[in-house]
This record gives C-alpha cells, sequence and structure tokens, in this order.
C-alpha cells in the first residue's frame, strides 16, 4: 500500500497552484458552456435592450426608449396581471399544492404502486410540446372532434355544450390546467425524493405518540420539506415566468383581446414572430422587466421561507 | 501522491481530448476543389504583353442554385418543382452546346406555417447561409429590401427585354413587386379571394335556381353589400338551414384576407404617392362595426372564430355547414385532394362572388396576394440564380402549377395555354381579378397587421367596442409607426 498524500506536509502555495490548476482545467469545459451559452446572452440582451434593433440587426443604440415604450402602452397593465395570475393559479393549484399532494400521496401507498402513478405523471413533461398542444386540441374541440364534448353530448345528453370550443370557452382554465398538468411532476419528485428521506425513525415516533395522519403530514413532514418546497417554490416560479409555449400553442394569447397574453409571449410576440416585426430590441427590453421580476420573487421567497435559518448550521450536534 | 498523479492524468487526457475534437472538426472540413492552372495571355498596354497565369476549373463543373419555397398549402409544391425543371432545360441546353457545367437546384418546399418558414428565413439571411432562390409573399419585399437582403432585378430583366415572357406579364403584378422606384422580385402566381357561398343551402331556404343567378348578378354589378349577406345569414338561421355562428366565416390566422372588407367599405391601406401605410379611420369603424354584429347581432359568425383550426374551417365547410366563406381560389384544390371533396359536388353546390362593398353605391374588391422569386444579395451566382428564375417562367410551366394548386395565370399567354384553358375553374375565378387589390409593401406592414388583427379579435369577442377598438388601432399605431402612418379621419 503507497503511502497517502499528506497535505499539510506540502508547501500551501504548492498546494493552492496544483489543486487550482486542477480544479480549473476539470470545469473548463462546462464554464466555456455556461459563459458561452448563458452569461453572453443575459449581457447580449441586456446591451440589446438599450437599442432599436430589428430585422435589420443593427446596433443602434437609443437609450431609455424602449422602456418609455413599455410604460406608456396601455396594454402593459393587463399583461402583466395576466402573467402574475397566471403564474401564481399555476403555482399554487398545481406545481407546488398538487405536486406535494402528489408527493404525499404517492409515499402514502406502497412503492411499486407509487411508481407507476408517478411516471403516469411524468406523461405530460415527457410528451414534446406540439403532440401535447395536439391531444389538447383533441380533448377541447367542438363536437364531434372533442373528448370533453363527445362526453357531454353523447353520453349525458348535454346538447347545449354540442359548439362550445373549450379552449375558446375557458381559456385560462384550460392554459392553467395543461401547464400544471406538466408542472406538478417536478414538484412531485423533488418533494417525493426528499420525503424518502426522512428517517423512518421520526414517523414511527410521531405513530407511537398517537399522531393522526394530518398531524404527522402538517406536524413532522412539512416542517422538514420546508427546504425542498422553497426551492420548488422559486424554481418553479421563474420557469412560469419564462414559460409561454403551450399558451402560444393553445390559445396564441387570446381569444380575444389579450386574454391570455402573458409577458413572456408577449416578448416573443414582439422580438421573434414574423408577423410582428422581430423587433429584438424592445422585445429584450421586455426580458430585462422579468429578469428583475424573478429577482424580486426570489429575494422575497428566501424572506418568507426564512432561507437564513433553513440553511444555518446548528450549535447543537447530535451523534 | 497516486490520488494527484491520477487527477493531473486525467487534466491532461482532457486537453488531448478536446485538442484532438478541434483537429477532427478541422480534417473533416471539405477542401475546395483543386485548380489545374492555364495560361491565359494578356495585353495590358500597347508596347508590352504580359502573360498573366490564372487557375480555372478543370473537367465538368457542377453549380448548384439553392432555392427556399413555400405552400404552404401541399398542391403548390411546383413552385419548387418549376425551377427544378428549369435547370433541366439549361442542363440540356448546355450539353448541346458542348459547355461542361451543370446546374443543380437544390432546397425545400417549405408546408409548415408563414411564421416559421419567414423565421428561417431570417435566420439564413443572418447566418450567411441564405439560398440563392428565395419564393415568399410580395410584402416580404419592402423590409427585405431595406435590410440588404435581395437584390433589385431591374438590371437583370432588362438584358431579356424583348426575349423572354417577362414581357407579357399582366402588368398589374409588377406593382406588387416594386419598392422605392425599383422591381425586387419575379411574380410567380396570384390569386383571387372570392367569397364562396353554398348553392344547396340557398336552396334549401327556398331560393330558386334563379333567385340564386339574380343574387349572383347583383352582387358582380355592386349592388349587394356586405350588410346584405347578413340579412341573408338572419334568413338562414331562422329558418333553420344553419346553426347560429355557422353563416359567414373568415381566416381564423393572422394573413390579408380580412383586409378585403376594410377595404370594402372604401378604405386604402397605403399612400401611392408617399408609399407611407394608411388607416381610415371610417372605413376601420364600419369594419369592426359589421364584425361586431356579425357575431353579436345577426350570430352570424362565431365570437371564437378567431384562432379556430383551420381543419375544422375546411371540413364545416365540405360538410355543408357554412352559408358564406372568405376564401382563396387555391383551396378548391385543397377541398378535392385534402378533404376528399368529389370535384361533381364542388360544381354542383358551390359559387362565389367578389367580396361585395360594404354600403351601395361601392364596388365589389378582392385581394390578390402574389407570391414572388427573389435573388439572394448573399447568391454567389445571382446571374445564374435569376436565369433558373426566368426559364421557370413561362406559360407551360406556369400553367402546370396554375392547374395543379388553383392558383391564376399570371401571363397572358399562360392564358391561353391549353392546360390553364382546359381547367375550368381557373376559368371562371380569373374573373375576380379585375376587382383585385394588393397588400402593401412596407417594412412595417406587419407591425400594422398584427394591431388590426388584435383589436378584430377584441371586437368579435366582445371585449372591445367597435370605437374603442378603432380607438386602441390609432393610438398603437401612431406609437408604434410614427411618422410611417398616416391617420385619415
Amino acid at each position: 500500500m503507497g503511502k497517502a498524500l499528506v497535505i499539510r506536509d506540502m508547501p500551501l502555495k504548492r498546494l493552492l497552484t496544483i489543486k487550482s490548476v486542477t480544479v480549473i482545467l476539470l470545469i473548463a469545459p462546462v464554464l466555456v458552456f455556461i459563459i458561452i451559452f448563458y452569461f453572453m446572452p443575459v449581457f447580449l440582451t441586456f446591451a440589446m435592450a438599450f437599442t432599436d434593433m430589428d430585422y435589420r440587426f443593427q446596433w443602434n443604440f437609443v437609450g431609455f426608449v424602449n422602456f418609455q415604450r413599455m410604460i406608456r402602452d396601455p396594454l402593459i397593465t393587463k399583461i402583466l396581471f395576466n402573467t402574475l395570475f397566471y403564474v401564481f393559479t399555476t403555482l399554487l393549484c398545481f406545481n407546488v399544492g398538487y405536486g406535494l399532494l402528489l408527493a404525499i400521496l404517492t409515499s402514502l401507498i406502497p412503492p411499486r404502486v407509487g411508481n407507476v402513478f408517478r411516471l403516469l405523471w411524468l406523461l405530460p413533461r415527457l410528451t414534446p410540446p406540439v403532440v401535447y398542444y395536439l391531444l389538447w386540441l383533441g380533448i377541447t374541440s367542438p363536437y364531434p372532434y372533442g373528448l370533453i364534448n363527445f362526453f357531454l353530448v353523447d353520453i349525458l345528453g348535454l346538447e347545449q355544450y354540442k359548439d362550445v370550443y373549450w379552449i375558446y370557452a375557458a381559456p385560462w382554465a384550460v392554459v392553467i390546467l395543461a401547464n400544471g398538468f406538466v408542472g406538478a411532476s417536478f414538484g412531485m419528485l423533488i418533494i417525493g425524493s426528499a420525503i424518502k428521506s426522512i428517517p423512518i425513525d421520526v414517523i414511527r415516533a410521531a405513530k407511537v405518540d398517537g399522531a393522526s395522519l394530518f398531524r404527522l403530514i402538517k406536524d413532522i413532514m412539512l416542517p422538514i420539506l420546508k427546504w425542498p418546497i422553497l426551492f420548488v417554490t422559486a424554481y418553479q416560479t421563474l420557469s412560469l415566468l419564462t414559460s409561454f409555449e403551450y399558451i402560444l400553442l393553445l390559445t396564441d394569447g387570446g381569444p380575444g383581446f389579450y386574454t391570455t397574453e402573458v409577458w413572456a409571449l408577449h416578448v416573443y410576440h414582439k422580438a421573434l414572430s414574423a408577423f410582428g416585426g422581430w423587433e429584438f430590441g424592445y422585445g429584450a427590453a421586455l426580458s430585462l422587466v422579468l429578469v428583475v421580476l424573478g429577482l424580486a420573487l426570489s429575494i422575497l421567497y428566501f424572506k418568507i421561507f426564512r432561507f437564513r435559518e433553513l440553511i444555518f448550521e446548528p450549535k447543537v450536534e447530535v451523534t | 501522491m497516486a490520488t494527484q498523479k491520477a487527477t493531473m492524468m486525467y487534466a491532461v487526457l482532457l486537453i488531448i481530448g478536446l485538442i484532438i475534437g478541434v483537429a477532427i472538426g478541422y480534417a473533416i472540413k471539405p477542401a475546395p476543389p483543386a485548380a489545374a492552372p492555364t495560361t491565359v495571355t494578356q495585353t495590358v498596354t500597347s508596347t508590352s504583353v504580359i502573360t498573366k497565369t490564372v487557375t480555372a476549373a478543370a473537367g465538368p463543373q457542377e453549380i448548384v442554385i439553392r432555392a427556399m419555397t413555400v405552400g404552404p398549402d401541399e398542391p403548390s409544391y411546383n413552385r419548387f418543382e418549376n425551377l427544378k425543371r428549369a435547370a433541366e432545360l439549361l442542363n440540356k441546353m448546355l450539353a448541346d452546346a458542348g459547355i461542361p457545367v451543370t446546374v443543380k437546384v437544390e432546397g425545400e418546399f417549405w408546408t409548415g406555417s408563414w411564421e416559421d418558414y419567414k423565421n428561417k428565413l431570417l435566420m439564413m439571411f443572418q447566418a450567411g447561409e441564405a439560398p440563392d432562390i428565395i419564393l415568399s409573399g410580395h410584402e416580404d419585399i419592402a423590409p427585405w429590401a431595406e435590410a440588404g437582403y435581395i437584390l433589385p432585378l431591374d438590371d437583370f430583366i432588362a438584358k431579356y427585354k424583348g426575349l423572354w415572357f417577362f414581357d407579357d406579364m399582366i402588368p398589374s403584378l409588377w406593382d406588387s413587386v416594386k419598392y422605392k422606384g425599383k422591381i425586387w422580385g419575379i411574380p410567380q402566381d396570384t390569386e383571387a379571394r372570392p367569397l364562396y357561398f353554398r348553392k344547396d343551402l340557398l336552396k334549401d331556404m327556398g331560393w330558386s335556381d334563379e333567385d340564386i343567378e339574380e343574387f349572383k348578378k347583383k352582387a358582380w354589378n355592386g349592388e349587394i353589400t356586405l350588410w346584405d349577406l347578413l340579412e341573408i345569414c338572419k334568413e338562414a338561421i331562422d329558418k333553420g338551414v344553419i346553426e347560429e355562428g355557422y353563416c359567414i366565416w373568415h381566416r381564423p390566422k393572422r394573413g390579408v384576407d380580412y383586409y378585403q372588407i376594410y377595404l370594402a367599405f372604401g378604405g386604402i391601406l397605403q399612400d401611392p404617392e408617399t408609399g407611407k401605410l394608411v388607416l381610415d379611420k371610417k372605413a376601420m369603424l364600419n369594419m369592426m362595426k359589421w364584425l361586431h354584429d356579425a357575431v353579436h347581432k345577426y350570430k352570424a359568425l362565431r365570437s371564437d372564430m378567431i384562432g379556430l383550426d383551420w381543419k375544422i374551417i375546411h371540413e364545416n365547410w365540405v360538410a355543408g355547414k357554412l352559408l358564406f366563406w372568405f376564401g382563396g381560389t387555391w383551396q378548391k384544390a385543397e377541398w378535392i385532394k385534402k378533404y376528399n371533396m368529389p370535384e361533381e359536388e364542388f360544381w354542383a353546390n358551390i359559387d362565389f362572388i367578389p367580396v361585395p362593398p360594404g354600403e351601395k353605391g361601392g364596388k365589389p374588391v378582392t385581394l390578390s396576394h402574389p407570391l414572388v422569386y427573389m435573388v439572394s444579395s448573399q447568391s454567389k451566382h445571382p446571374d445564374l440564380a435569376f436565369l433558373i428564375v426566368a426559364l421557370a417562367t413561362n406559360p407551360l410551366y406556369n400553367a402546370i402549377h396554375a392547374v395543379e394548386s388553383g392558383h391564376l395565370a399570371i401571363m397572358y399567354s399562360e392564358l391561353s395555354a391549353k392546360k390553364y384553358q382546359e381547367d375550368k375553374w381557373l376559368a371562371v375565378s380569373a374573373s375576380l381579378l379585375e376587382f383585385s387589390k394588393f397588400p402593401p409593401n412596407h417594412a412595417k406592414f406587419g407591425t400594422y397587421d398584427e394591431i388590426v388583427f388584435k383589436a378584430m379579435g377584441g371586437v368579435e369577442s366582445g371585449e372591445l367596442s367597435p370605437e374603442d377598438a378603432v380607438s386602441y388601432i390609432v393610438d398603437q399605431l401612431k406609437a408604434q409607426l410614427g411618422d410611417e402612418i398616416v391617420i385619415k379621419e
């Protein structure tokens, strides 16, 4: 057996050099990737927000003109409200709320059965967005094309629903359901894994003390799950703020007058839509607002969930 | 020590791996073809002769011309095929002349959405990988000419003056390819947008054949108005022939068709002298009022029309559930080929009129949207690319495309081509061309259209009154178009 490396015998300068060089070399590829595909686009977007760049791709700096236009746009308030409504309703009802419920329920049933349900709930996330949209089209279309209306008209005999096109009759419901079914699986997986890591002795001790299922969940599981719930909430908030693909496919911001137009979709319509004029500069300015909003919400969550306390090292060590 | 050695070894292996990867990437990059040297004698001054050695390609040469073309309707595949036919013709000429050059046309016929097609082209322009030949709507000429993506074709066309079918083109089509005084495209086809109606449903309402003929005659003479159509819809719904919301439908997605209603109320889209975009407030208000009443008063149009899937529209039309449809001449081919409508049924039950005027005394309208071939400024062979386009622009090839896809003739000689004349539909629908107007060539028309389309959606859904819709349009146009919009009171 060879002699173990004795770090304390090495000169500090030499130790730092070898270690630093090794570390940098090993993480260099990923670092380059992150710089090129994350930091540079962020920097370019920031710079572009102060230009009037369009399909001509010219860097023509115009100062705060884009932001002034944004403030003067009478639709911005409606779009902001749509965004907050969409994010928090989907978050509470599905991504966090229903994800937590699924995680708890699938952990209470035998593991094999729980795994089957987890897999089923993962299917919307695994399905390509366009295919998923086509499924929703097939569910919500007017009779005789749509599944809902087929059930209502042919099974329940409710003829008045024959002509209803559900995407347009209840656009927010369809949008939130479609996104929520995808989002719930993320919370289910993260929180479900956290539940599995709760020491079984804690659960048994609570049961021995006579805790009901409700008390077990409320007083034992939820406090332990605070960190994963914070993570899922923050992550999914940012994810929902920037997601728009299902809304684009289902309603394209309609029906009617910007009914389901959210901020990220508005950015797409302005900057990346052939019919929107390819206003890259204005779209970048709109994107910057999303970044600021995301940062503000993250800081708020850290305060609400008392992030400092969560990461604070306990003074008492239990061995 | 062992751990440290292993770590250093992994780091070194990683660097070596990266270097090998870069080397492989460089190595598999295709090398330019080797050329044989040729000696050329060139006299530079009158007192001396300089021999200059230049290189020229040795042996047969293949030149690839790349083309991007679009349907999106599938029967329009000849827009790409005609370019290949042109290359085949050219290759036969070159072979007969003993010139060892062949031209190959490669590219794509796009059947996805217009938006994805235009986005793809923009990315290609920006990446420096634009095709040599681009087929798109004529409205793209303005932004692409402004951005320098396409070449003006005046000099190319002038080379063939008196020698080719450009002189035979229907004159009004040249207006659609002009921008700032220059020609930027060669018309590939045109179409018209009839207001289709179902004769069988009118008969179910109790109309006789004579009543239908009388209706048609009045419509062509401009004696029927858009409001009269809504009254006919009311009659049809009251008699139980059609359901509420299923009388008169328009396109559900962005496009140019709905501007026919604005034009029918006397509106104009572009100032012919200044080239600026125009909003006629009165005409737009009348358009919004008509749409509002069509949905909410006459129940002739669905409130969720905008956003409906195309499939639902075509299937309802083919099934005989709609009375009027603001369609296009190319849709006959779609109904027959894609939606299995028998040709006999089309002729027996469907007819068309131009879009009636908004008010009595007006003229019927139709909108034509020519698609045009353009030559990219990034093309390495612009003359050859133009030659392919020119050879593809002949009565025979255009007639093949027109007949198979339901588009209209662009040349007078095409009108008399045997294949064209044999097609009853094209002969009949060409009568719409006398009422033809075109969408404007302006770089900001996309923005104009987005604003109007959103307002339409608001009016039809009931969220906006017609007056609020016009206010919104005026405010947004002023804010986003600045000097490029003229608001006419």
